[in-house]
């Protein structure tokens, strides 16, 4: 038990340099993720036929393929090509991209979820289309879109451990804990805190979600 | 670009290039078959234990889930991988029966089933518990008062009509597995993404490859058409079941935290 503490203490500028690393992988990710995602969604709801299948194609290549593959395209691909893409920007777009497709179908159900005769009432009262989205469509879709986004989170967060220790593109929690490990051998310790990091991240972002739900329910 | 240049796609027809792609990704089919059926079974036990009358027990199996469900999956692998006794890898590997494949010989094969069980076993033992929470509360009541006890409530009312319904989230957490199964290629298990490398390593060198190069770009294209082929196939499955679900019992599907893109069903509160 004693060994628990004494790993954490001595160790902690590592741990602490790779939360940090993580939490910077998630955000620039998440950034990506929901950019991407709200135009892949929007085009899988757009008027031409062109644009569904545009974003239907976007939406089943990133979410069939591994992130792993679409690191190592990314990043070991792009490089045996010649383009020289920084560690960082092939690993946070590859999971930015590969979050995208699963937020756009997020959003494009959530849109869905507003009844249509809502959208005629709106209309009909002689509010012009963007009115509509904007007071109708848009405030109830967003409350409908806040759970599955938050487990699209903590699946990112949970994913972004990949990036680190499958190619070495960034120091993030994960790999760090495998470096103390290779130098300390106190393998079950090292990696208890590792779990707490990442558990640490993923529970506060639940009762984040939580929070969000009740605070913007309405009542029907 | 070269994406597309002919010279850049001569090695998939060279030697048996292409052949042993296809032989490592038929190897992550494997695990993610085996690492099913475990789950399976494990799942089931716990979604029980989550749903049983014990108060403690049922806490016990809810931590349990939280822990596993809410932890990287690769994180689970390196650690058992590191940390599993010799003695343990050892003991696996004489127990191995000769007929299966070479990769499911390597000693860090056990912490790689034993990885993938234990997080995907807390997913699915989530679905099944939404699974069995959304059938109508009267079918229990309906059961005690035909005289059943609990466990034959259970198992002849509340399981075949709850377990249906989760088939479609099933099929849709099988694809994550399948993606999954790539991860154990850190623990050196010879599958697809290893049998990738060796071919961009080696086809190039005339004495032990083909002599055509094989760029690193294409041959991992190669690979992701593969996943999305199989994947796709899987989640037009996992749709028309859930539509005939639907059509059938009129219910809605709700998501569960954890999952990335699986629906589980439960009663419309209509």
């Amino acid at each position: 038990m004693s060994d628990l503490w004494e790993v954490l203490v001595r160790h902690f500028p590592e741990f602490r340099s790779g939360f940090l690393v993580t939490l910077e992988l998630v955000a620039i990710s998440l950034v990506i993720a929901l950019g991407v995602g709200t135009v892949v969604g929007a085009l899988r709801a757009a008027p031409s036929r062109w644009g569904r299948w545009l974003g239907g194609l976007y939406v089943e290549l990133f979410r069939n393929t591994p992130l792993l593959v679409l690191l190592y395209i990314a990043y070991l691909g792009l490089l045996d090509e010649g383009i020289n893409v920084s560690p960082l920007a092939a690993g946070t777009a590859s999971l930015g991209l590969y979050t995208a497709a699963y937020v756009a179908e997020t959003i494009r159900s959530g849109v869905f979820s507003v009844s249509r005769g809502q959208i005629e009432a709106s209309l009909s009262m002689g509010m012009t289309h963007r009115q509509t989205l904007r007071h109708v469509v848009i405030p109830q879709a967003i409350r409908t879109v806040i759970p599955p986004l938050g487990s699209l989170v903590i699946a990112m967060i949970k994913n972004s451990a990949i990036i680190g220790v499958a190619l070495g593109l960034a120091d993030d929690l994960l790999k760090e804990a495998r470096q103390i490990n290779a130098r300390t051998f106190q393998t079950n310790e090292v990696f208890f805190w590792a779990a707490v990091g990442y558990l640490m991240l993923t529970v506060t972002a639940t009762f984040a979600v939580r929070y969000l739900e009740r605070h913007l329910a309405v009542r029907r | 670009m070269s994406l597309f240049d002919p010279d850049n796609w001569r090695w998939l027809f060279a030697g048996n290039n292409l052949p042993f792609l296809v032989r490592g990704f038929w190897i992550n089919v494997q695990i993610a078959a085996v690492a099913m059926i475990l789950s399976l079974a494990l799942g089931l036990a716990l979604a029980l234990l989550r749903v049983s009358t014990g108060r403690l027990r049922r806490a016990a199996a809810g931590v349990w889930i939280d822990v596993w469900r809410n932890l990287p999956l690769i994180l689970v692998l390196l650690y058992l991988a590191l940390a599993m006794p010799p003695a343990w890898r050892d003991a696996y590997r004489r127990a191995v029966p000769a007929w299966l494949p070479s990769a499911f010989e390597s000693q860090f094969f056990l912490a790689a089933i034993l990885g993938l069980t234990l997080y995907n076993s807390a997913v699915l033992a989530e679905i099944m518990r939404a699974g069995i929470q959304s059938l109508e509360r009267g079918q229990g009541e309906a059961a005690s008062a035909l005289g059943l006890r609990r466990w034959q409530a259970m198992r002849l009312v509340i399981l075949p009509q709850g377990l249906r319904r989760m088939v479609p989230a099933t099929v849709s957490q099988l694809i994550t597995l399948m993606k999954d199964t790539t991860l154990v290629s850190i623990l050196a298990i010879q599958e697809v993404m290893r049998h990738g490398r060796i071919v961009t390593n080696t086809s190039g060198s005339p004495f032990v490859g083909t002599g055509v190069d094989a760029p690193l770009l294409q041959v991992f294209l190669v690979i992701g058409v593969m996943f999305f082929t199989v994947n796709l196939l899987l989640s037009r499955l996992s749709r028309r079941l859930e539509i005939r679900e639907r059509r059938r019992t009129g219910i809605e599907v709700e998501r569960v935290t954890g999952v990335e893109d699986q629906l589980v069903t439960e009663v419309a509160a209509r």
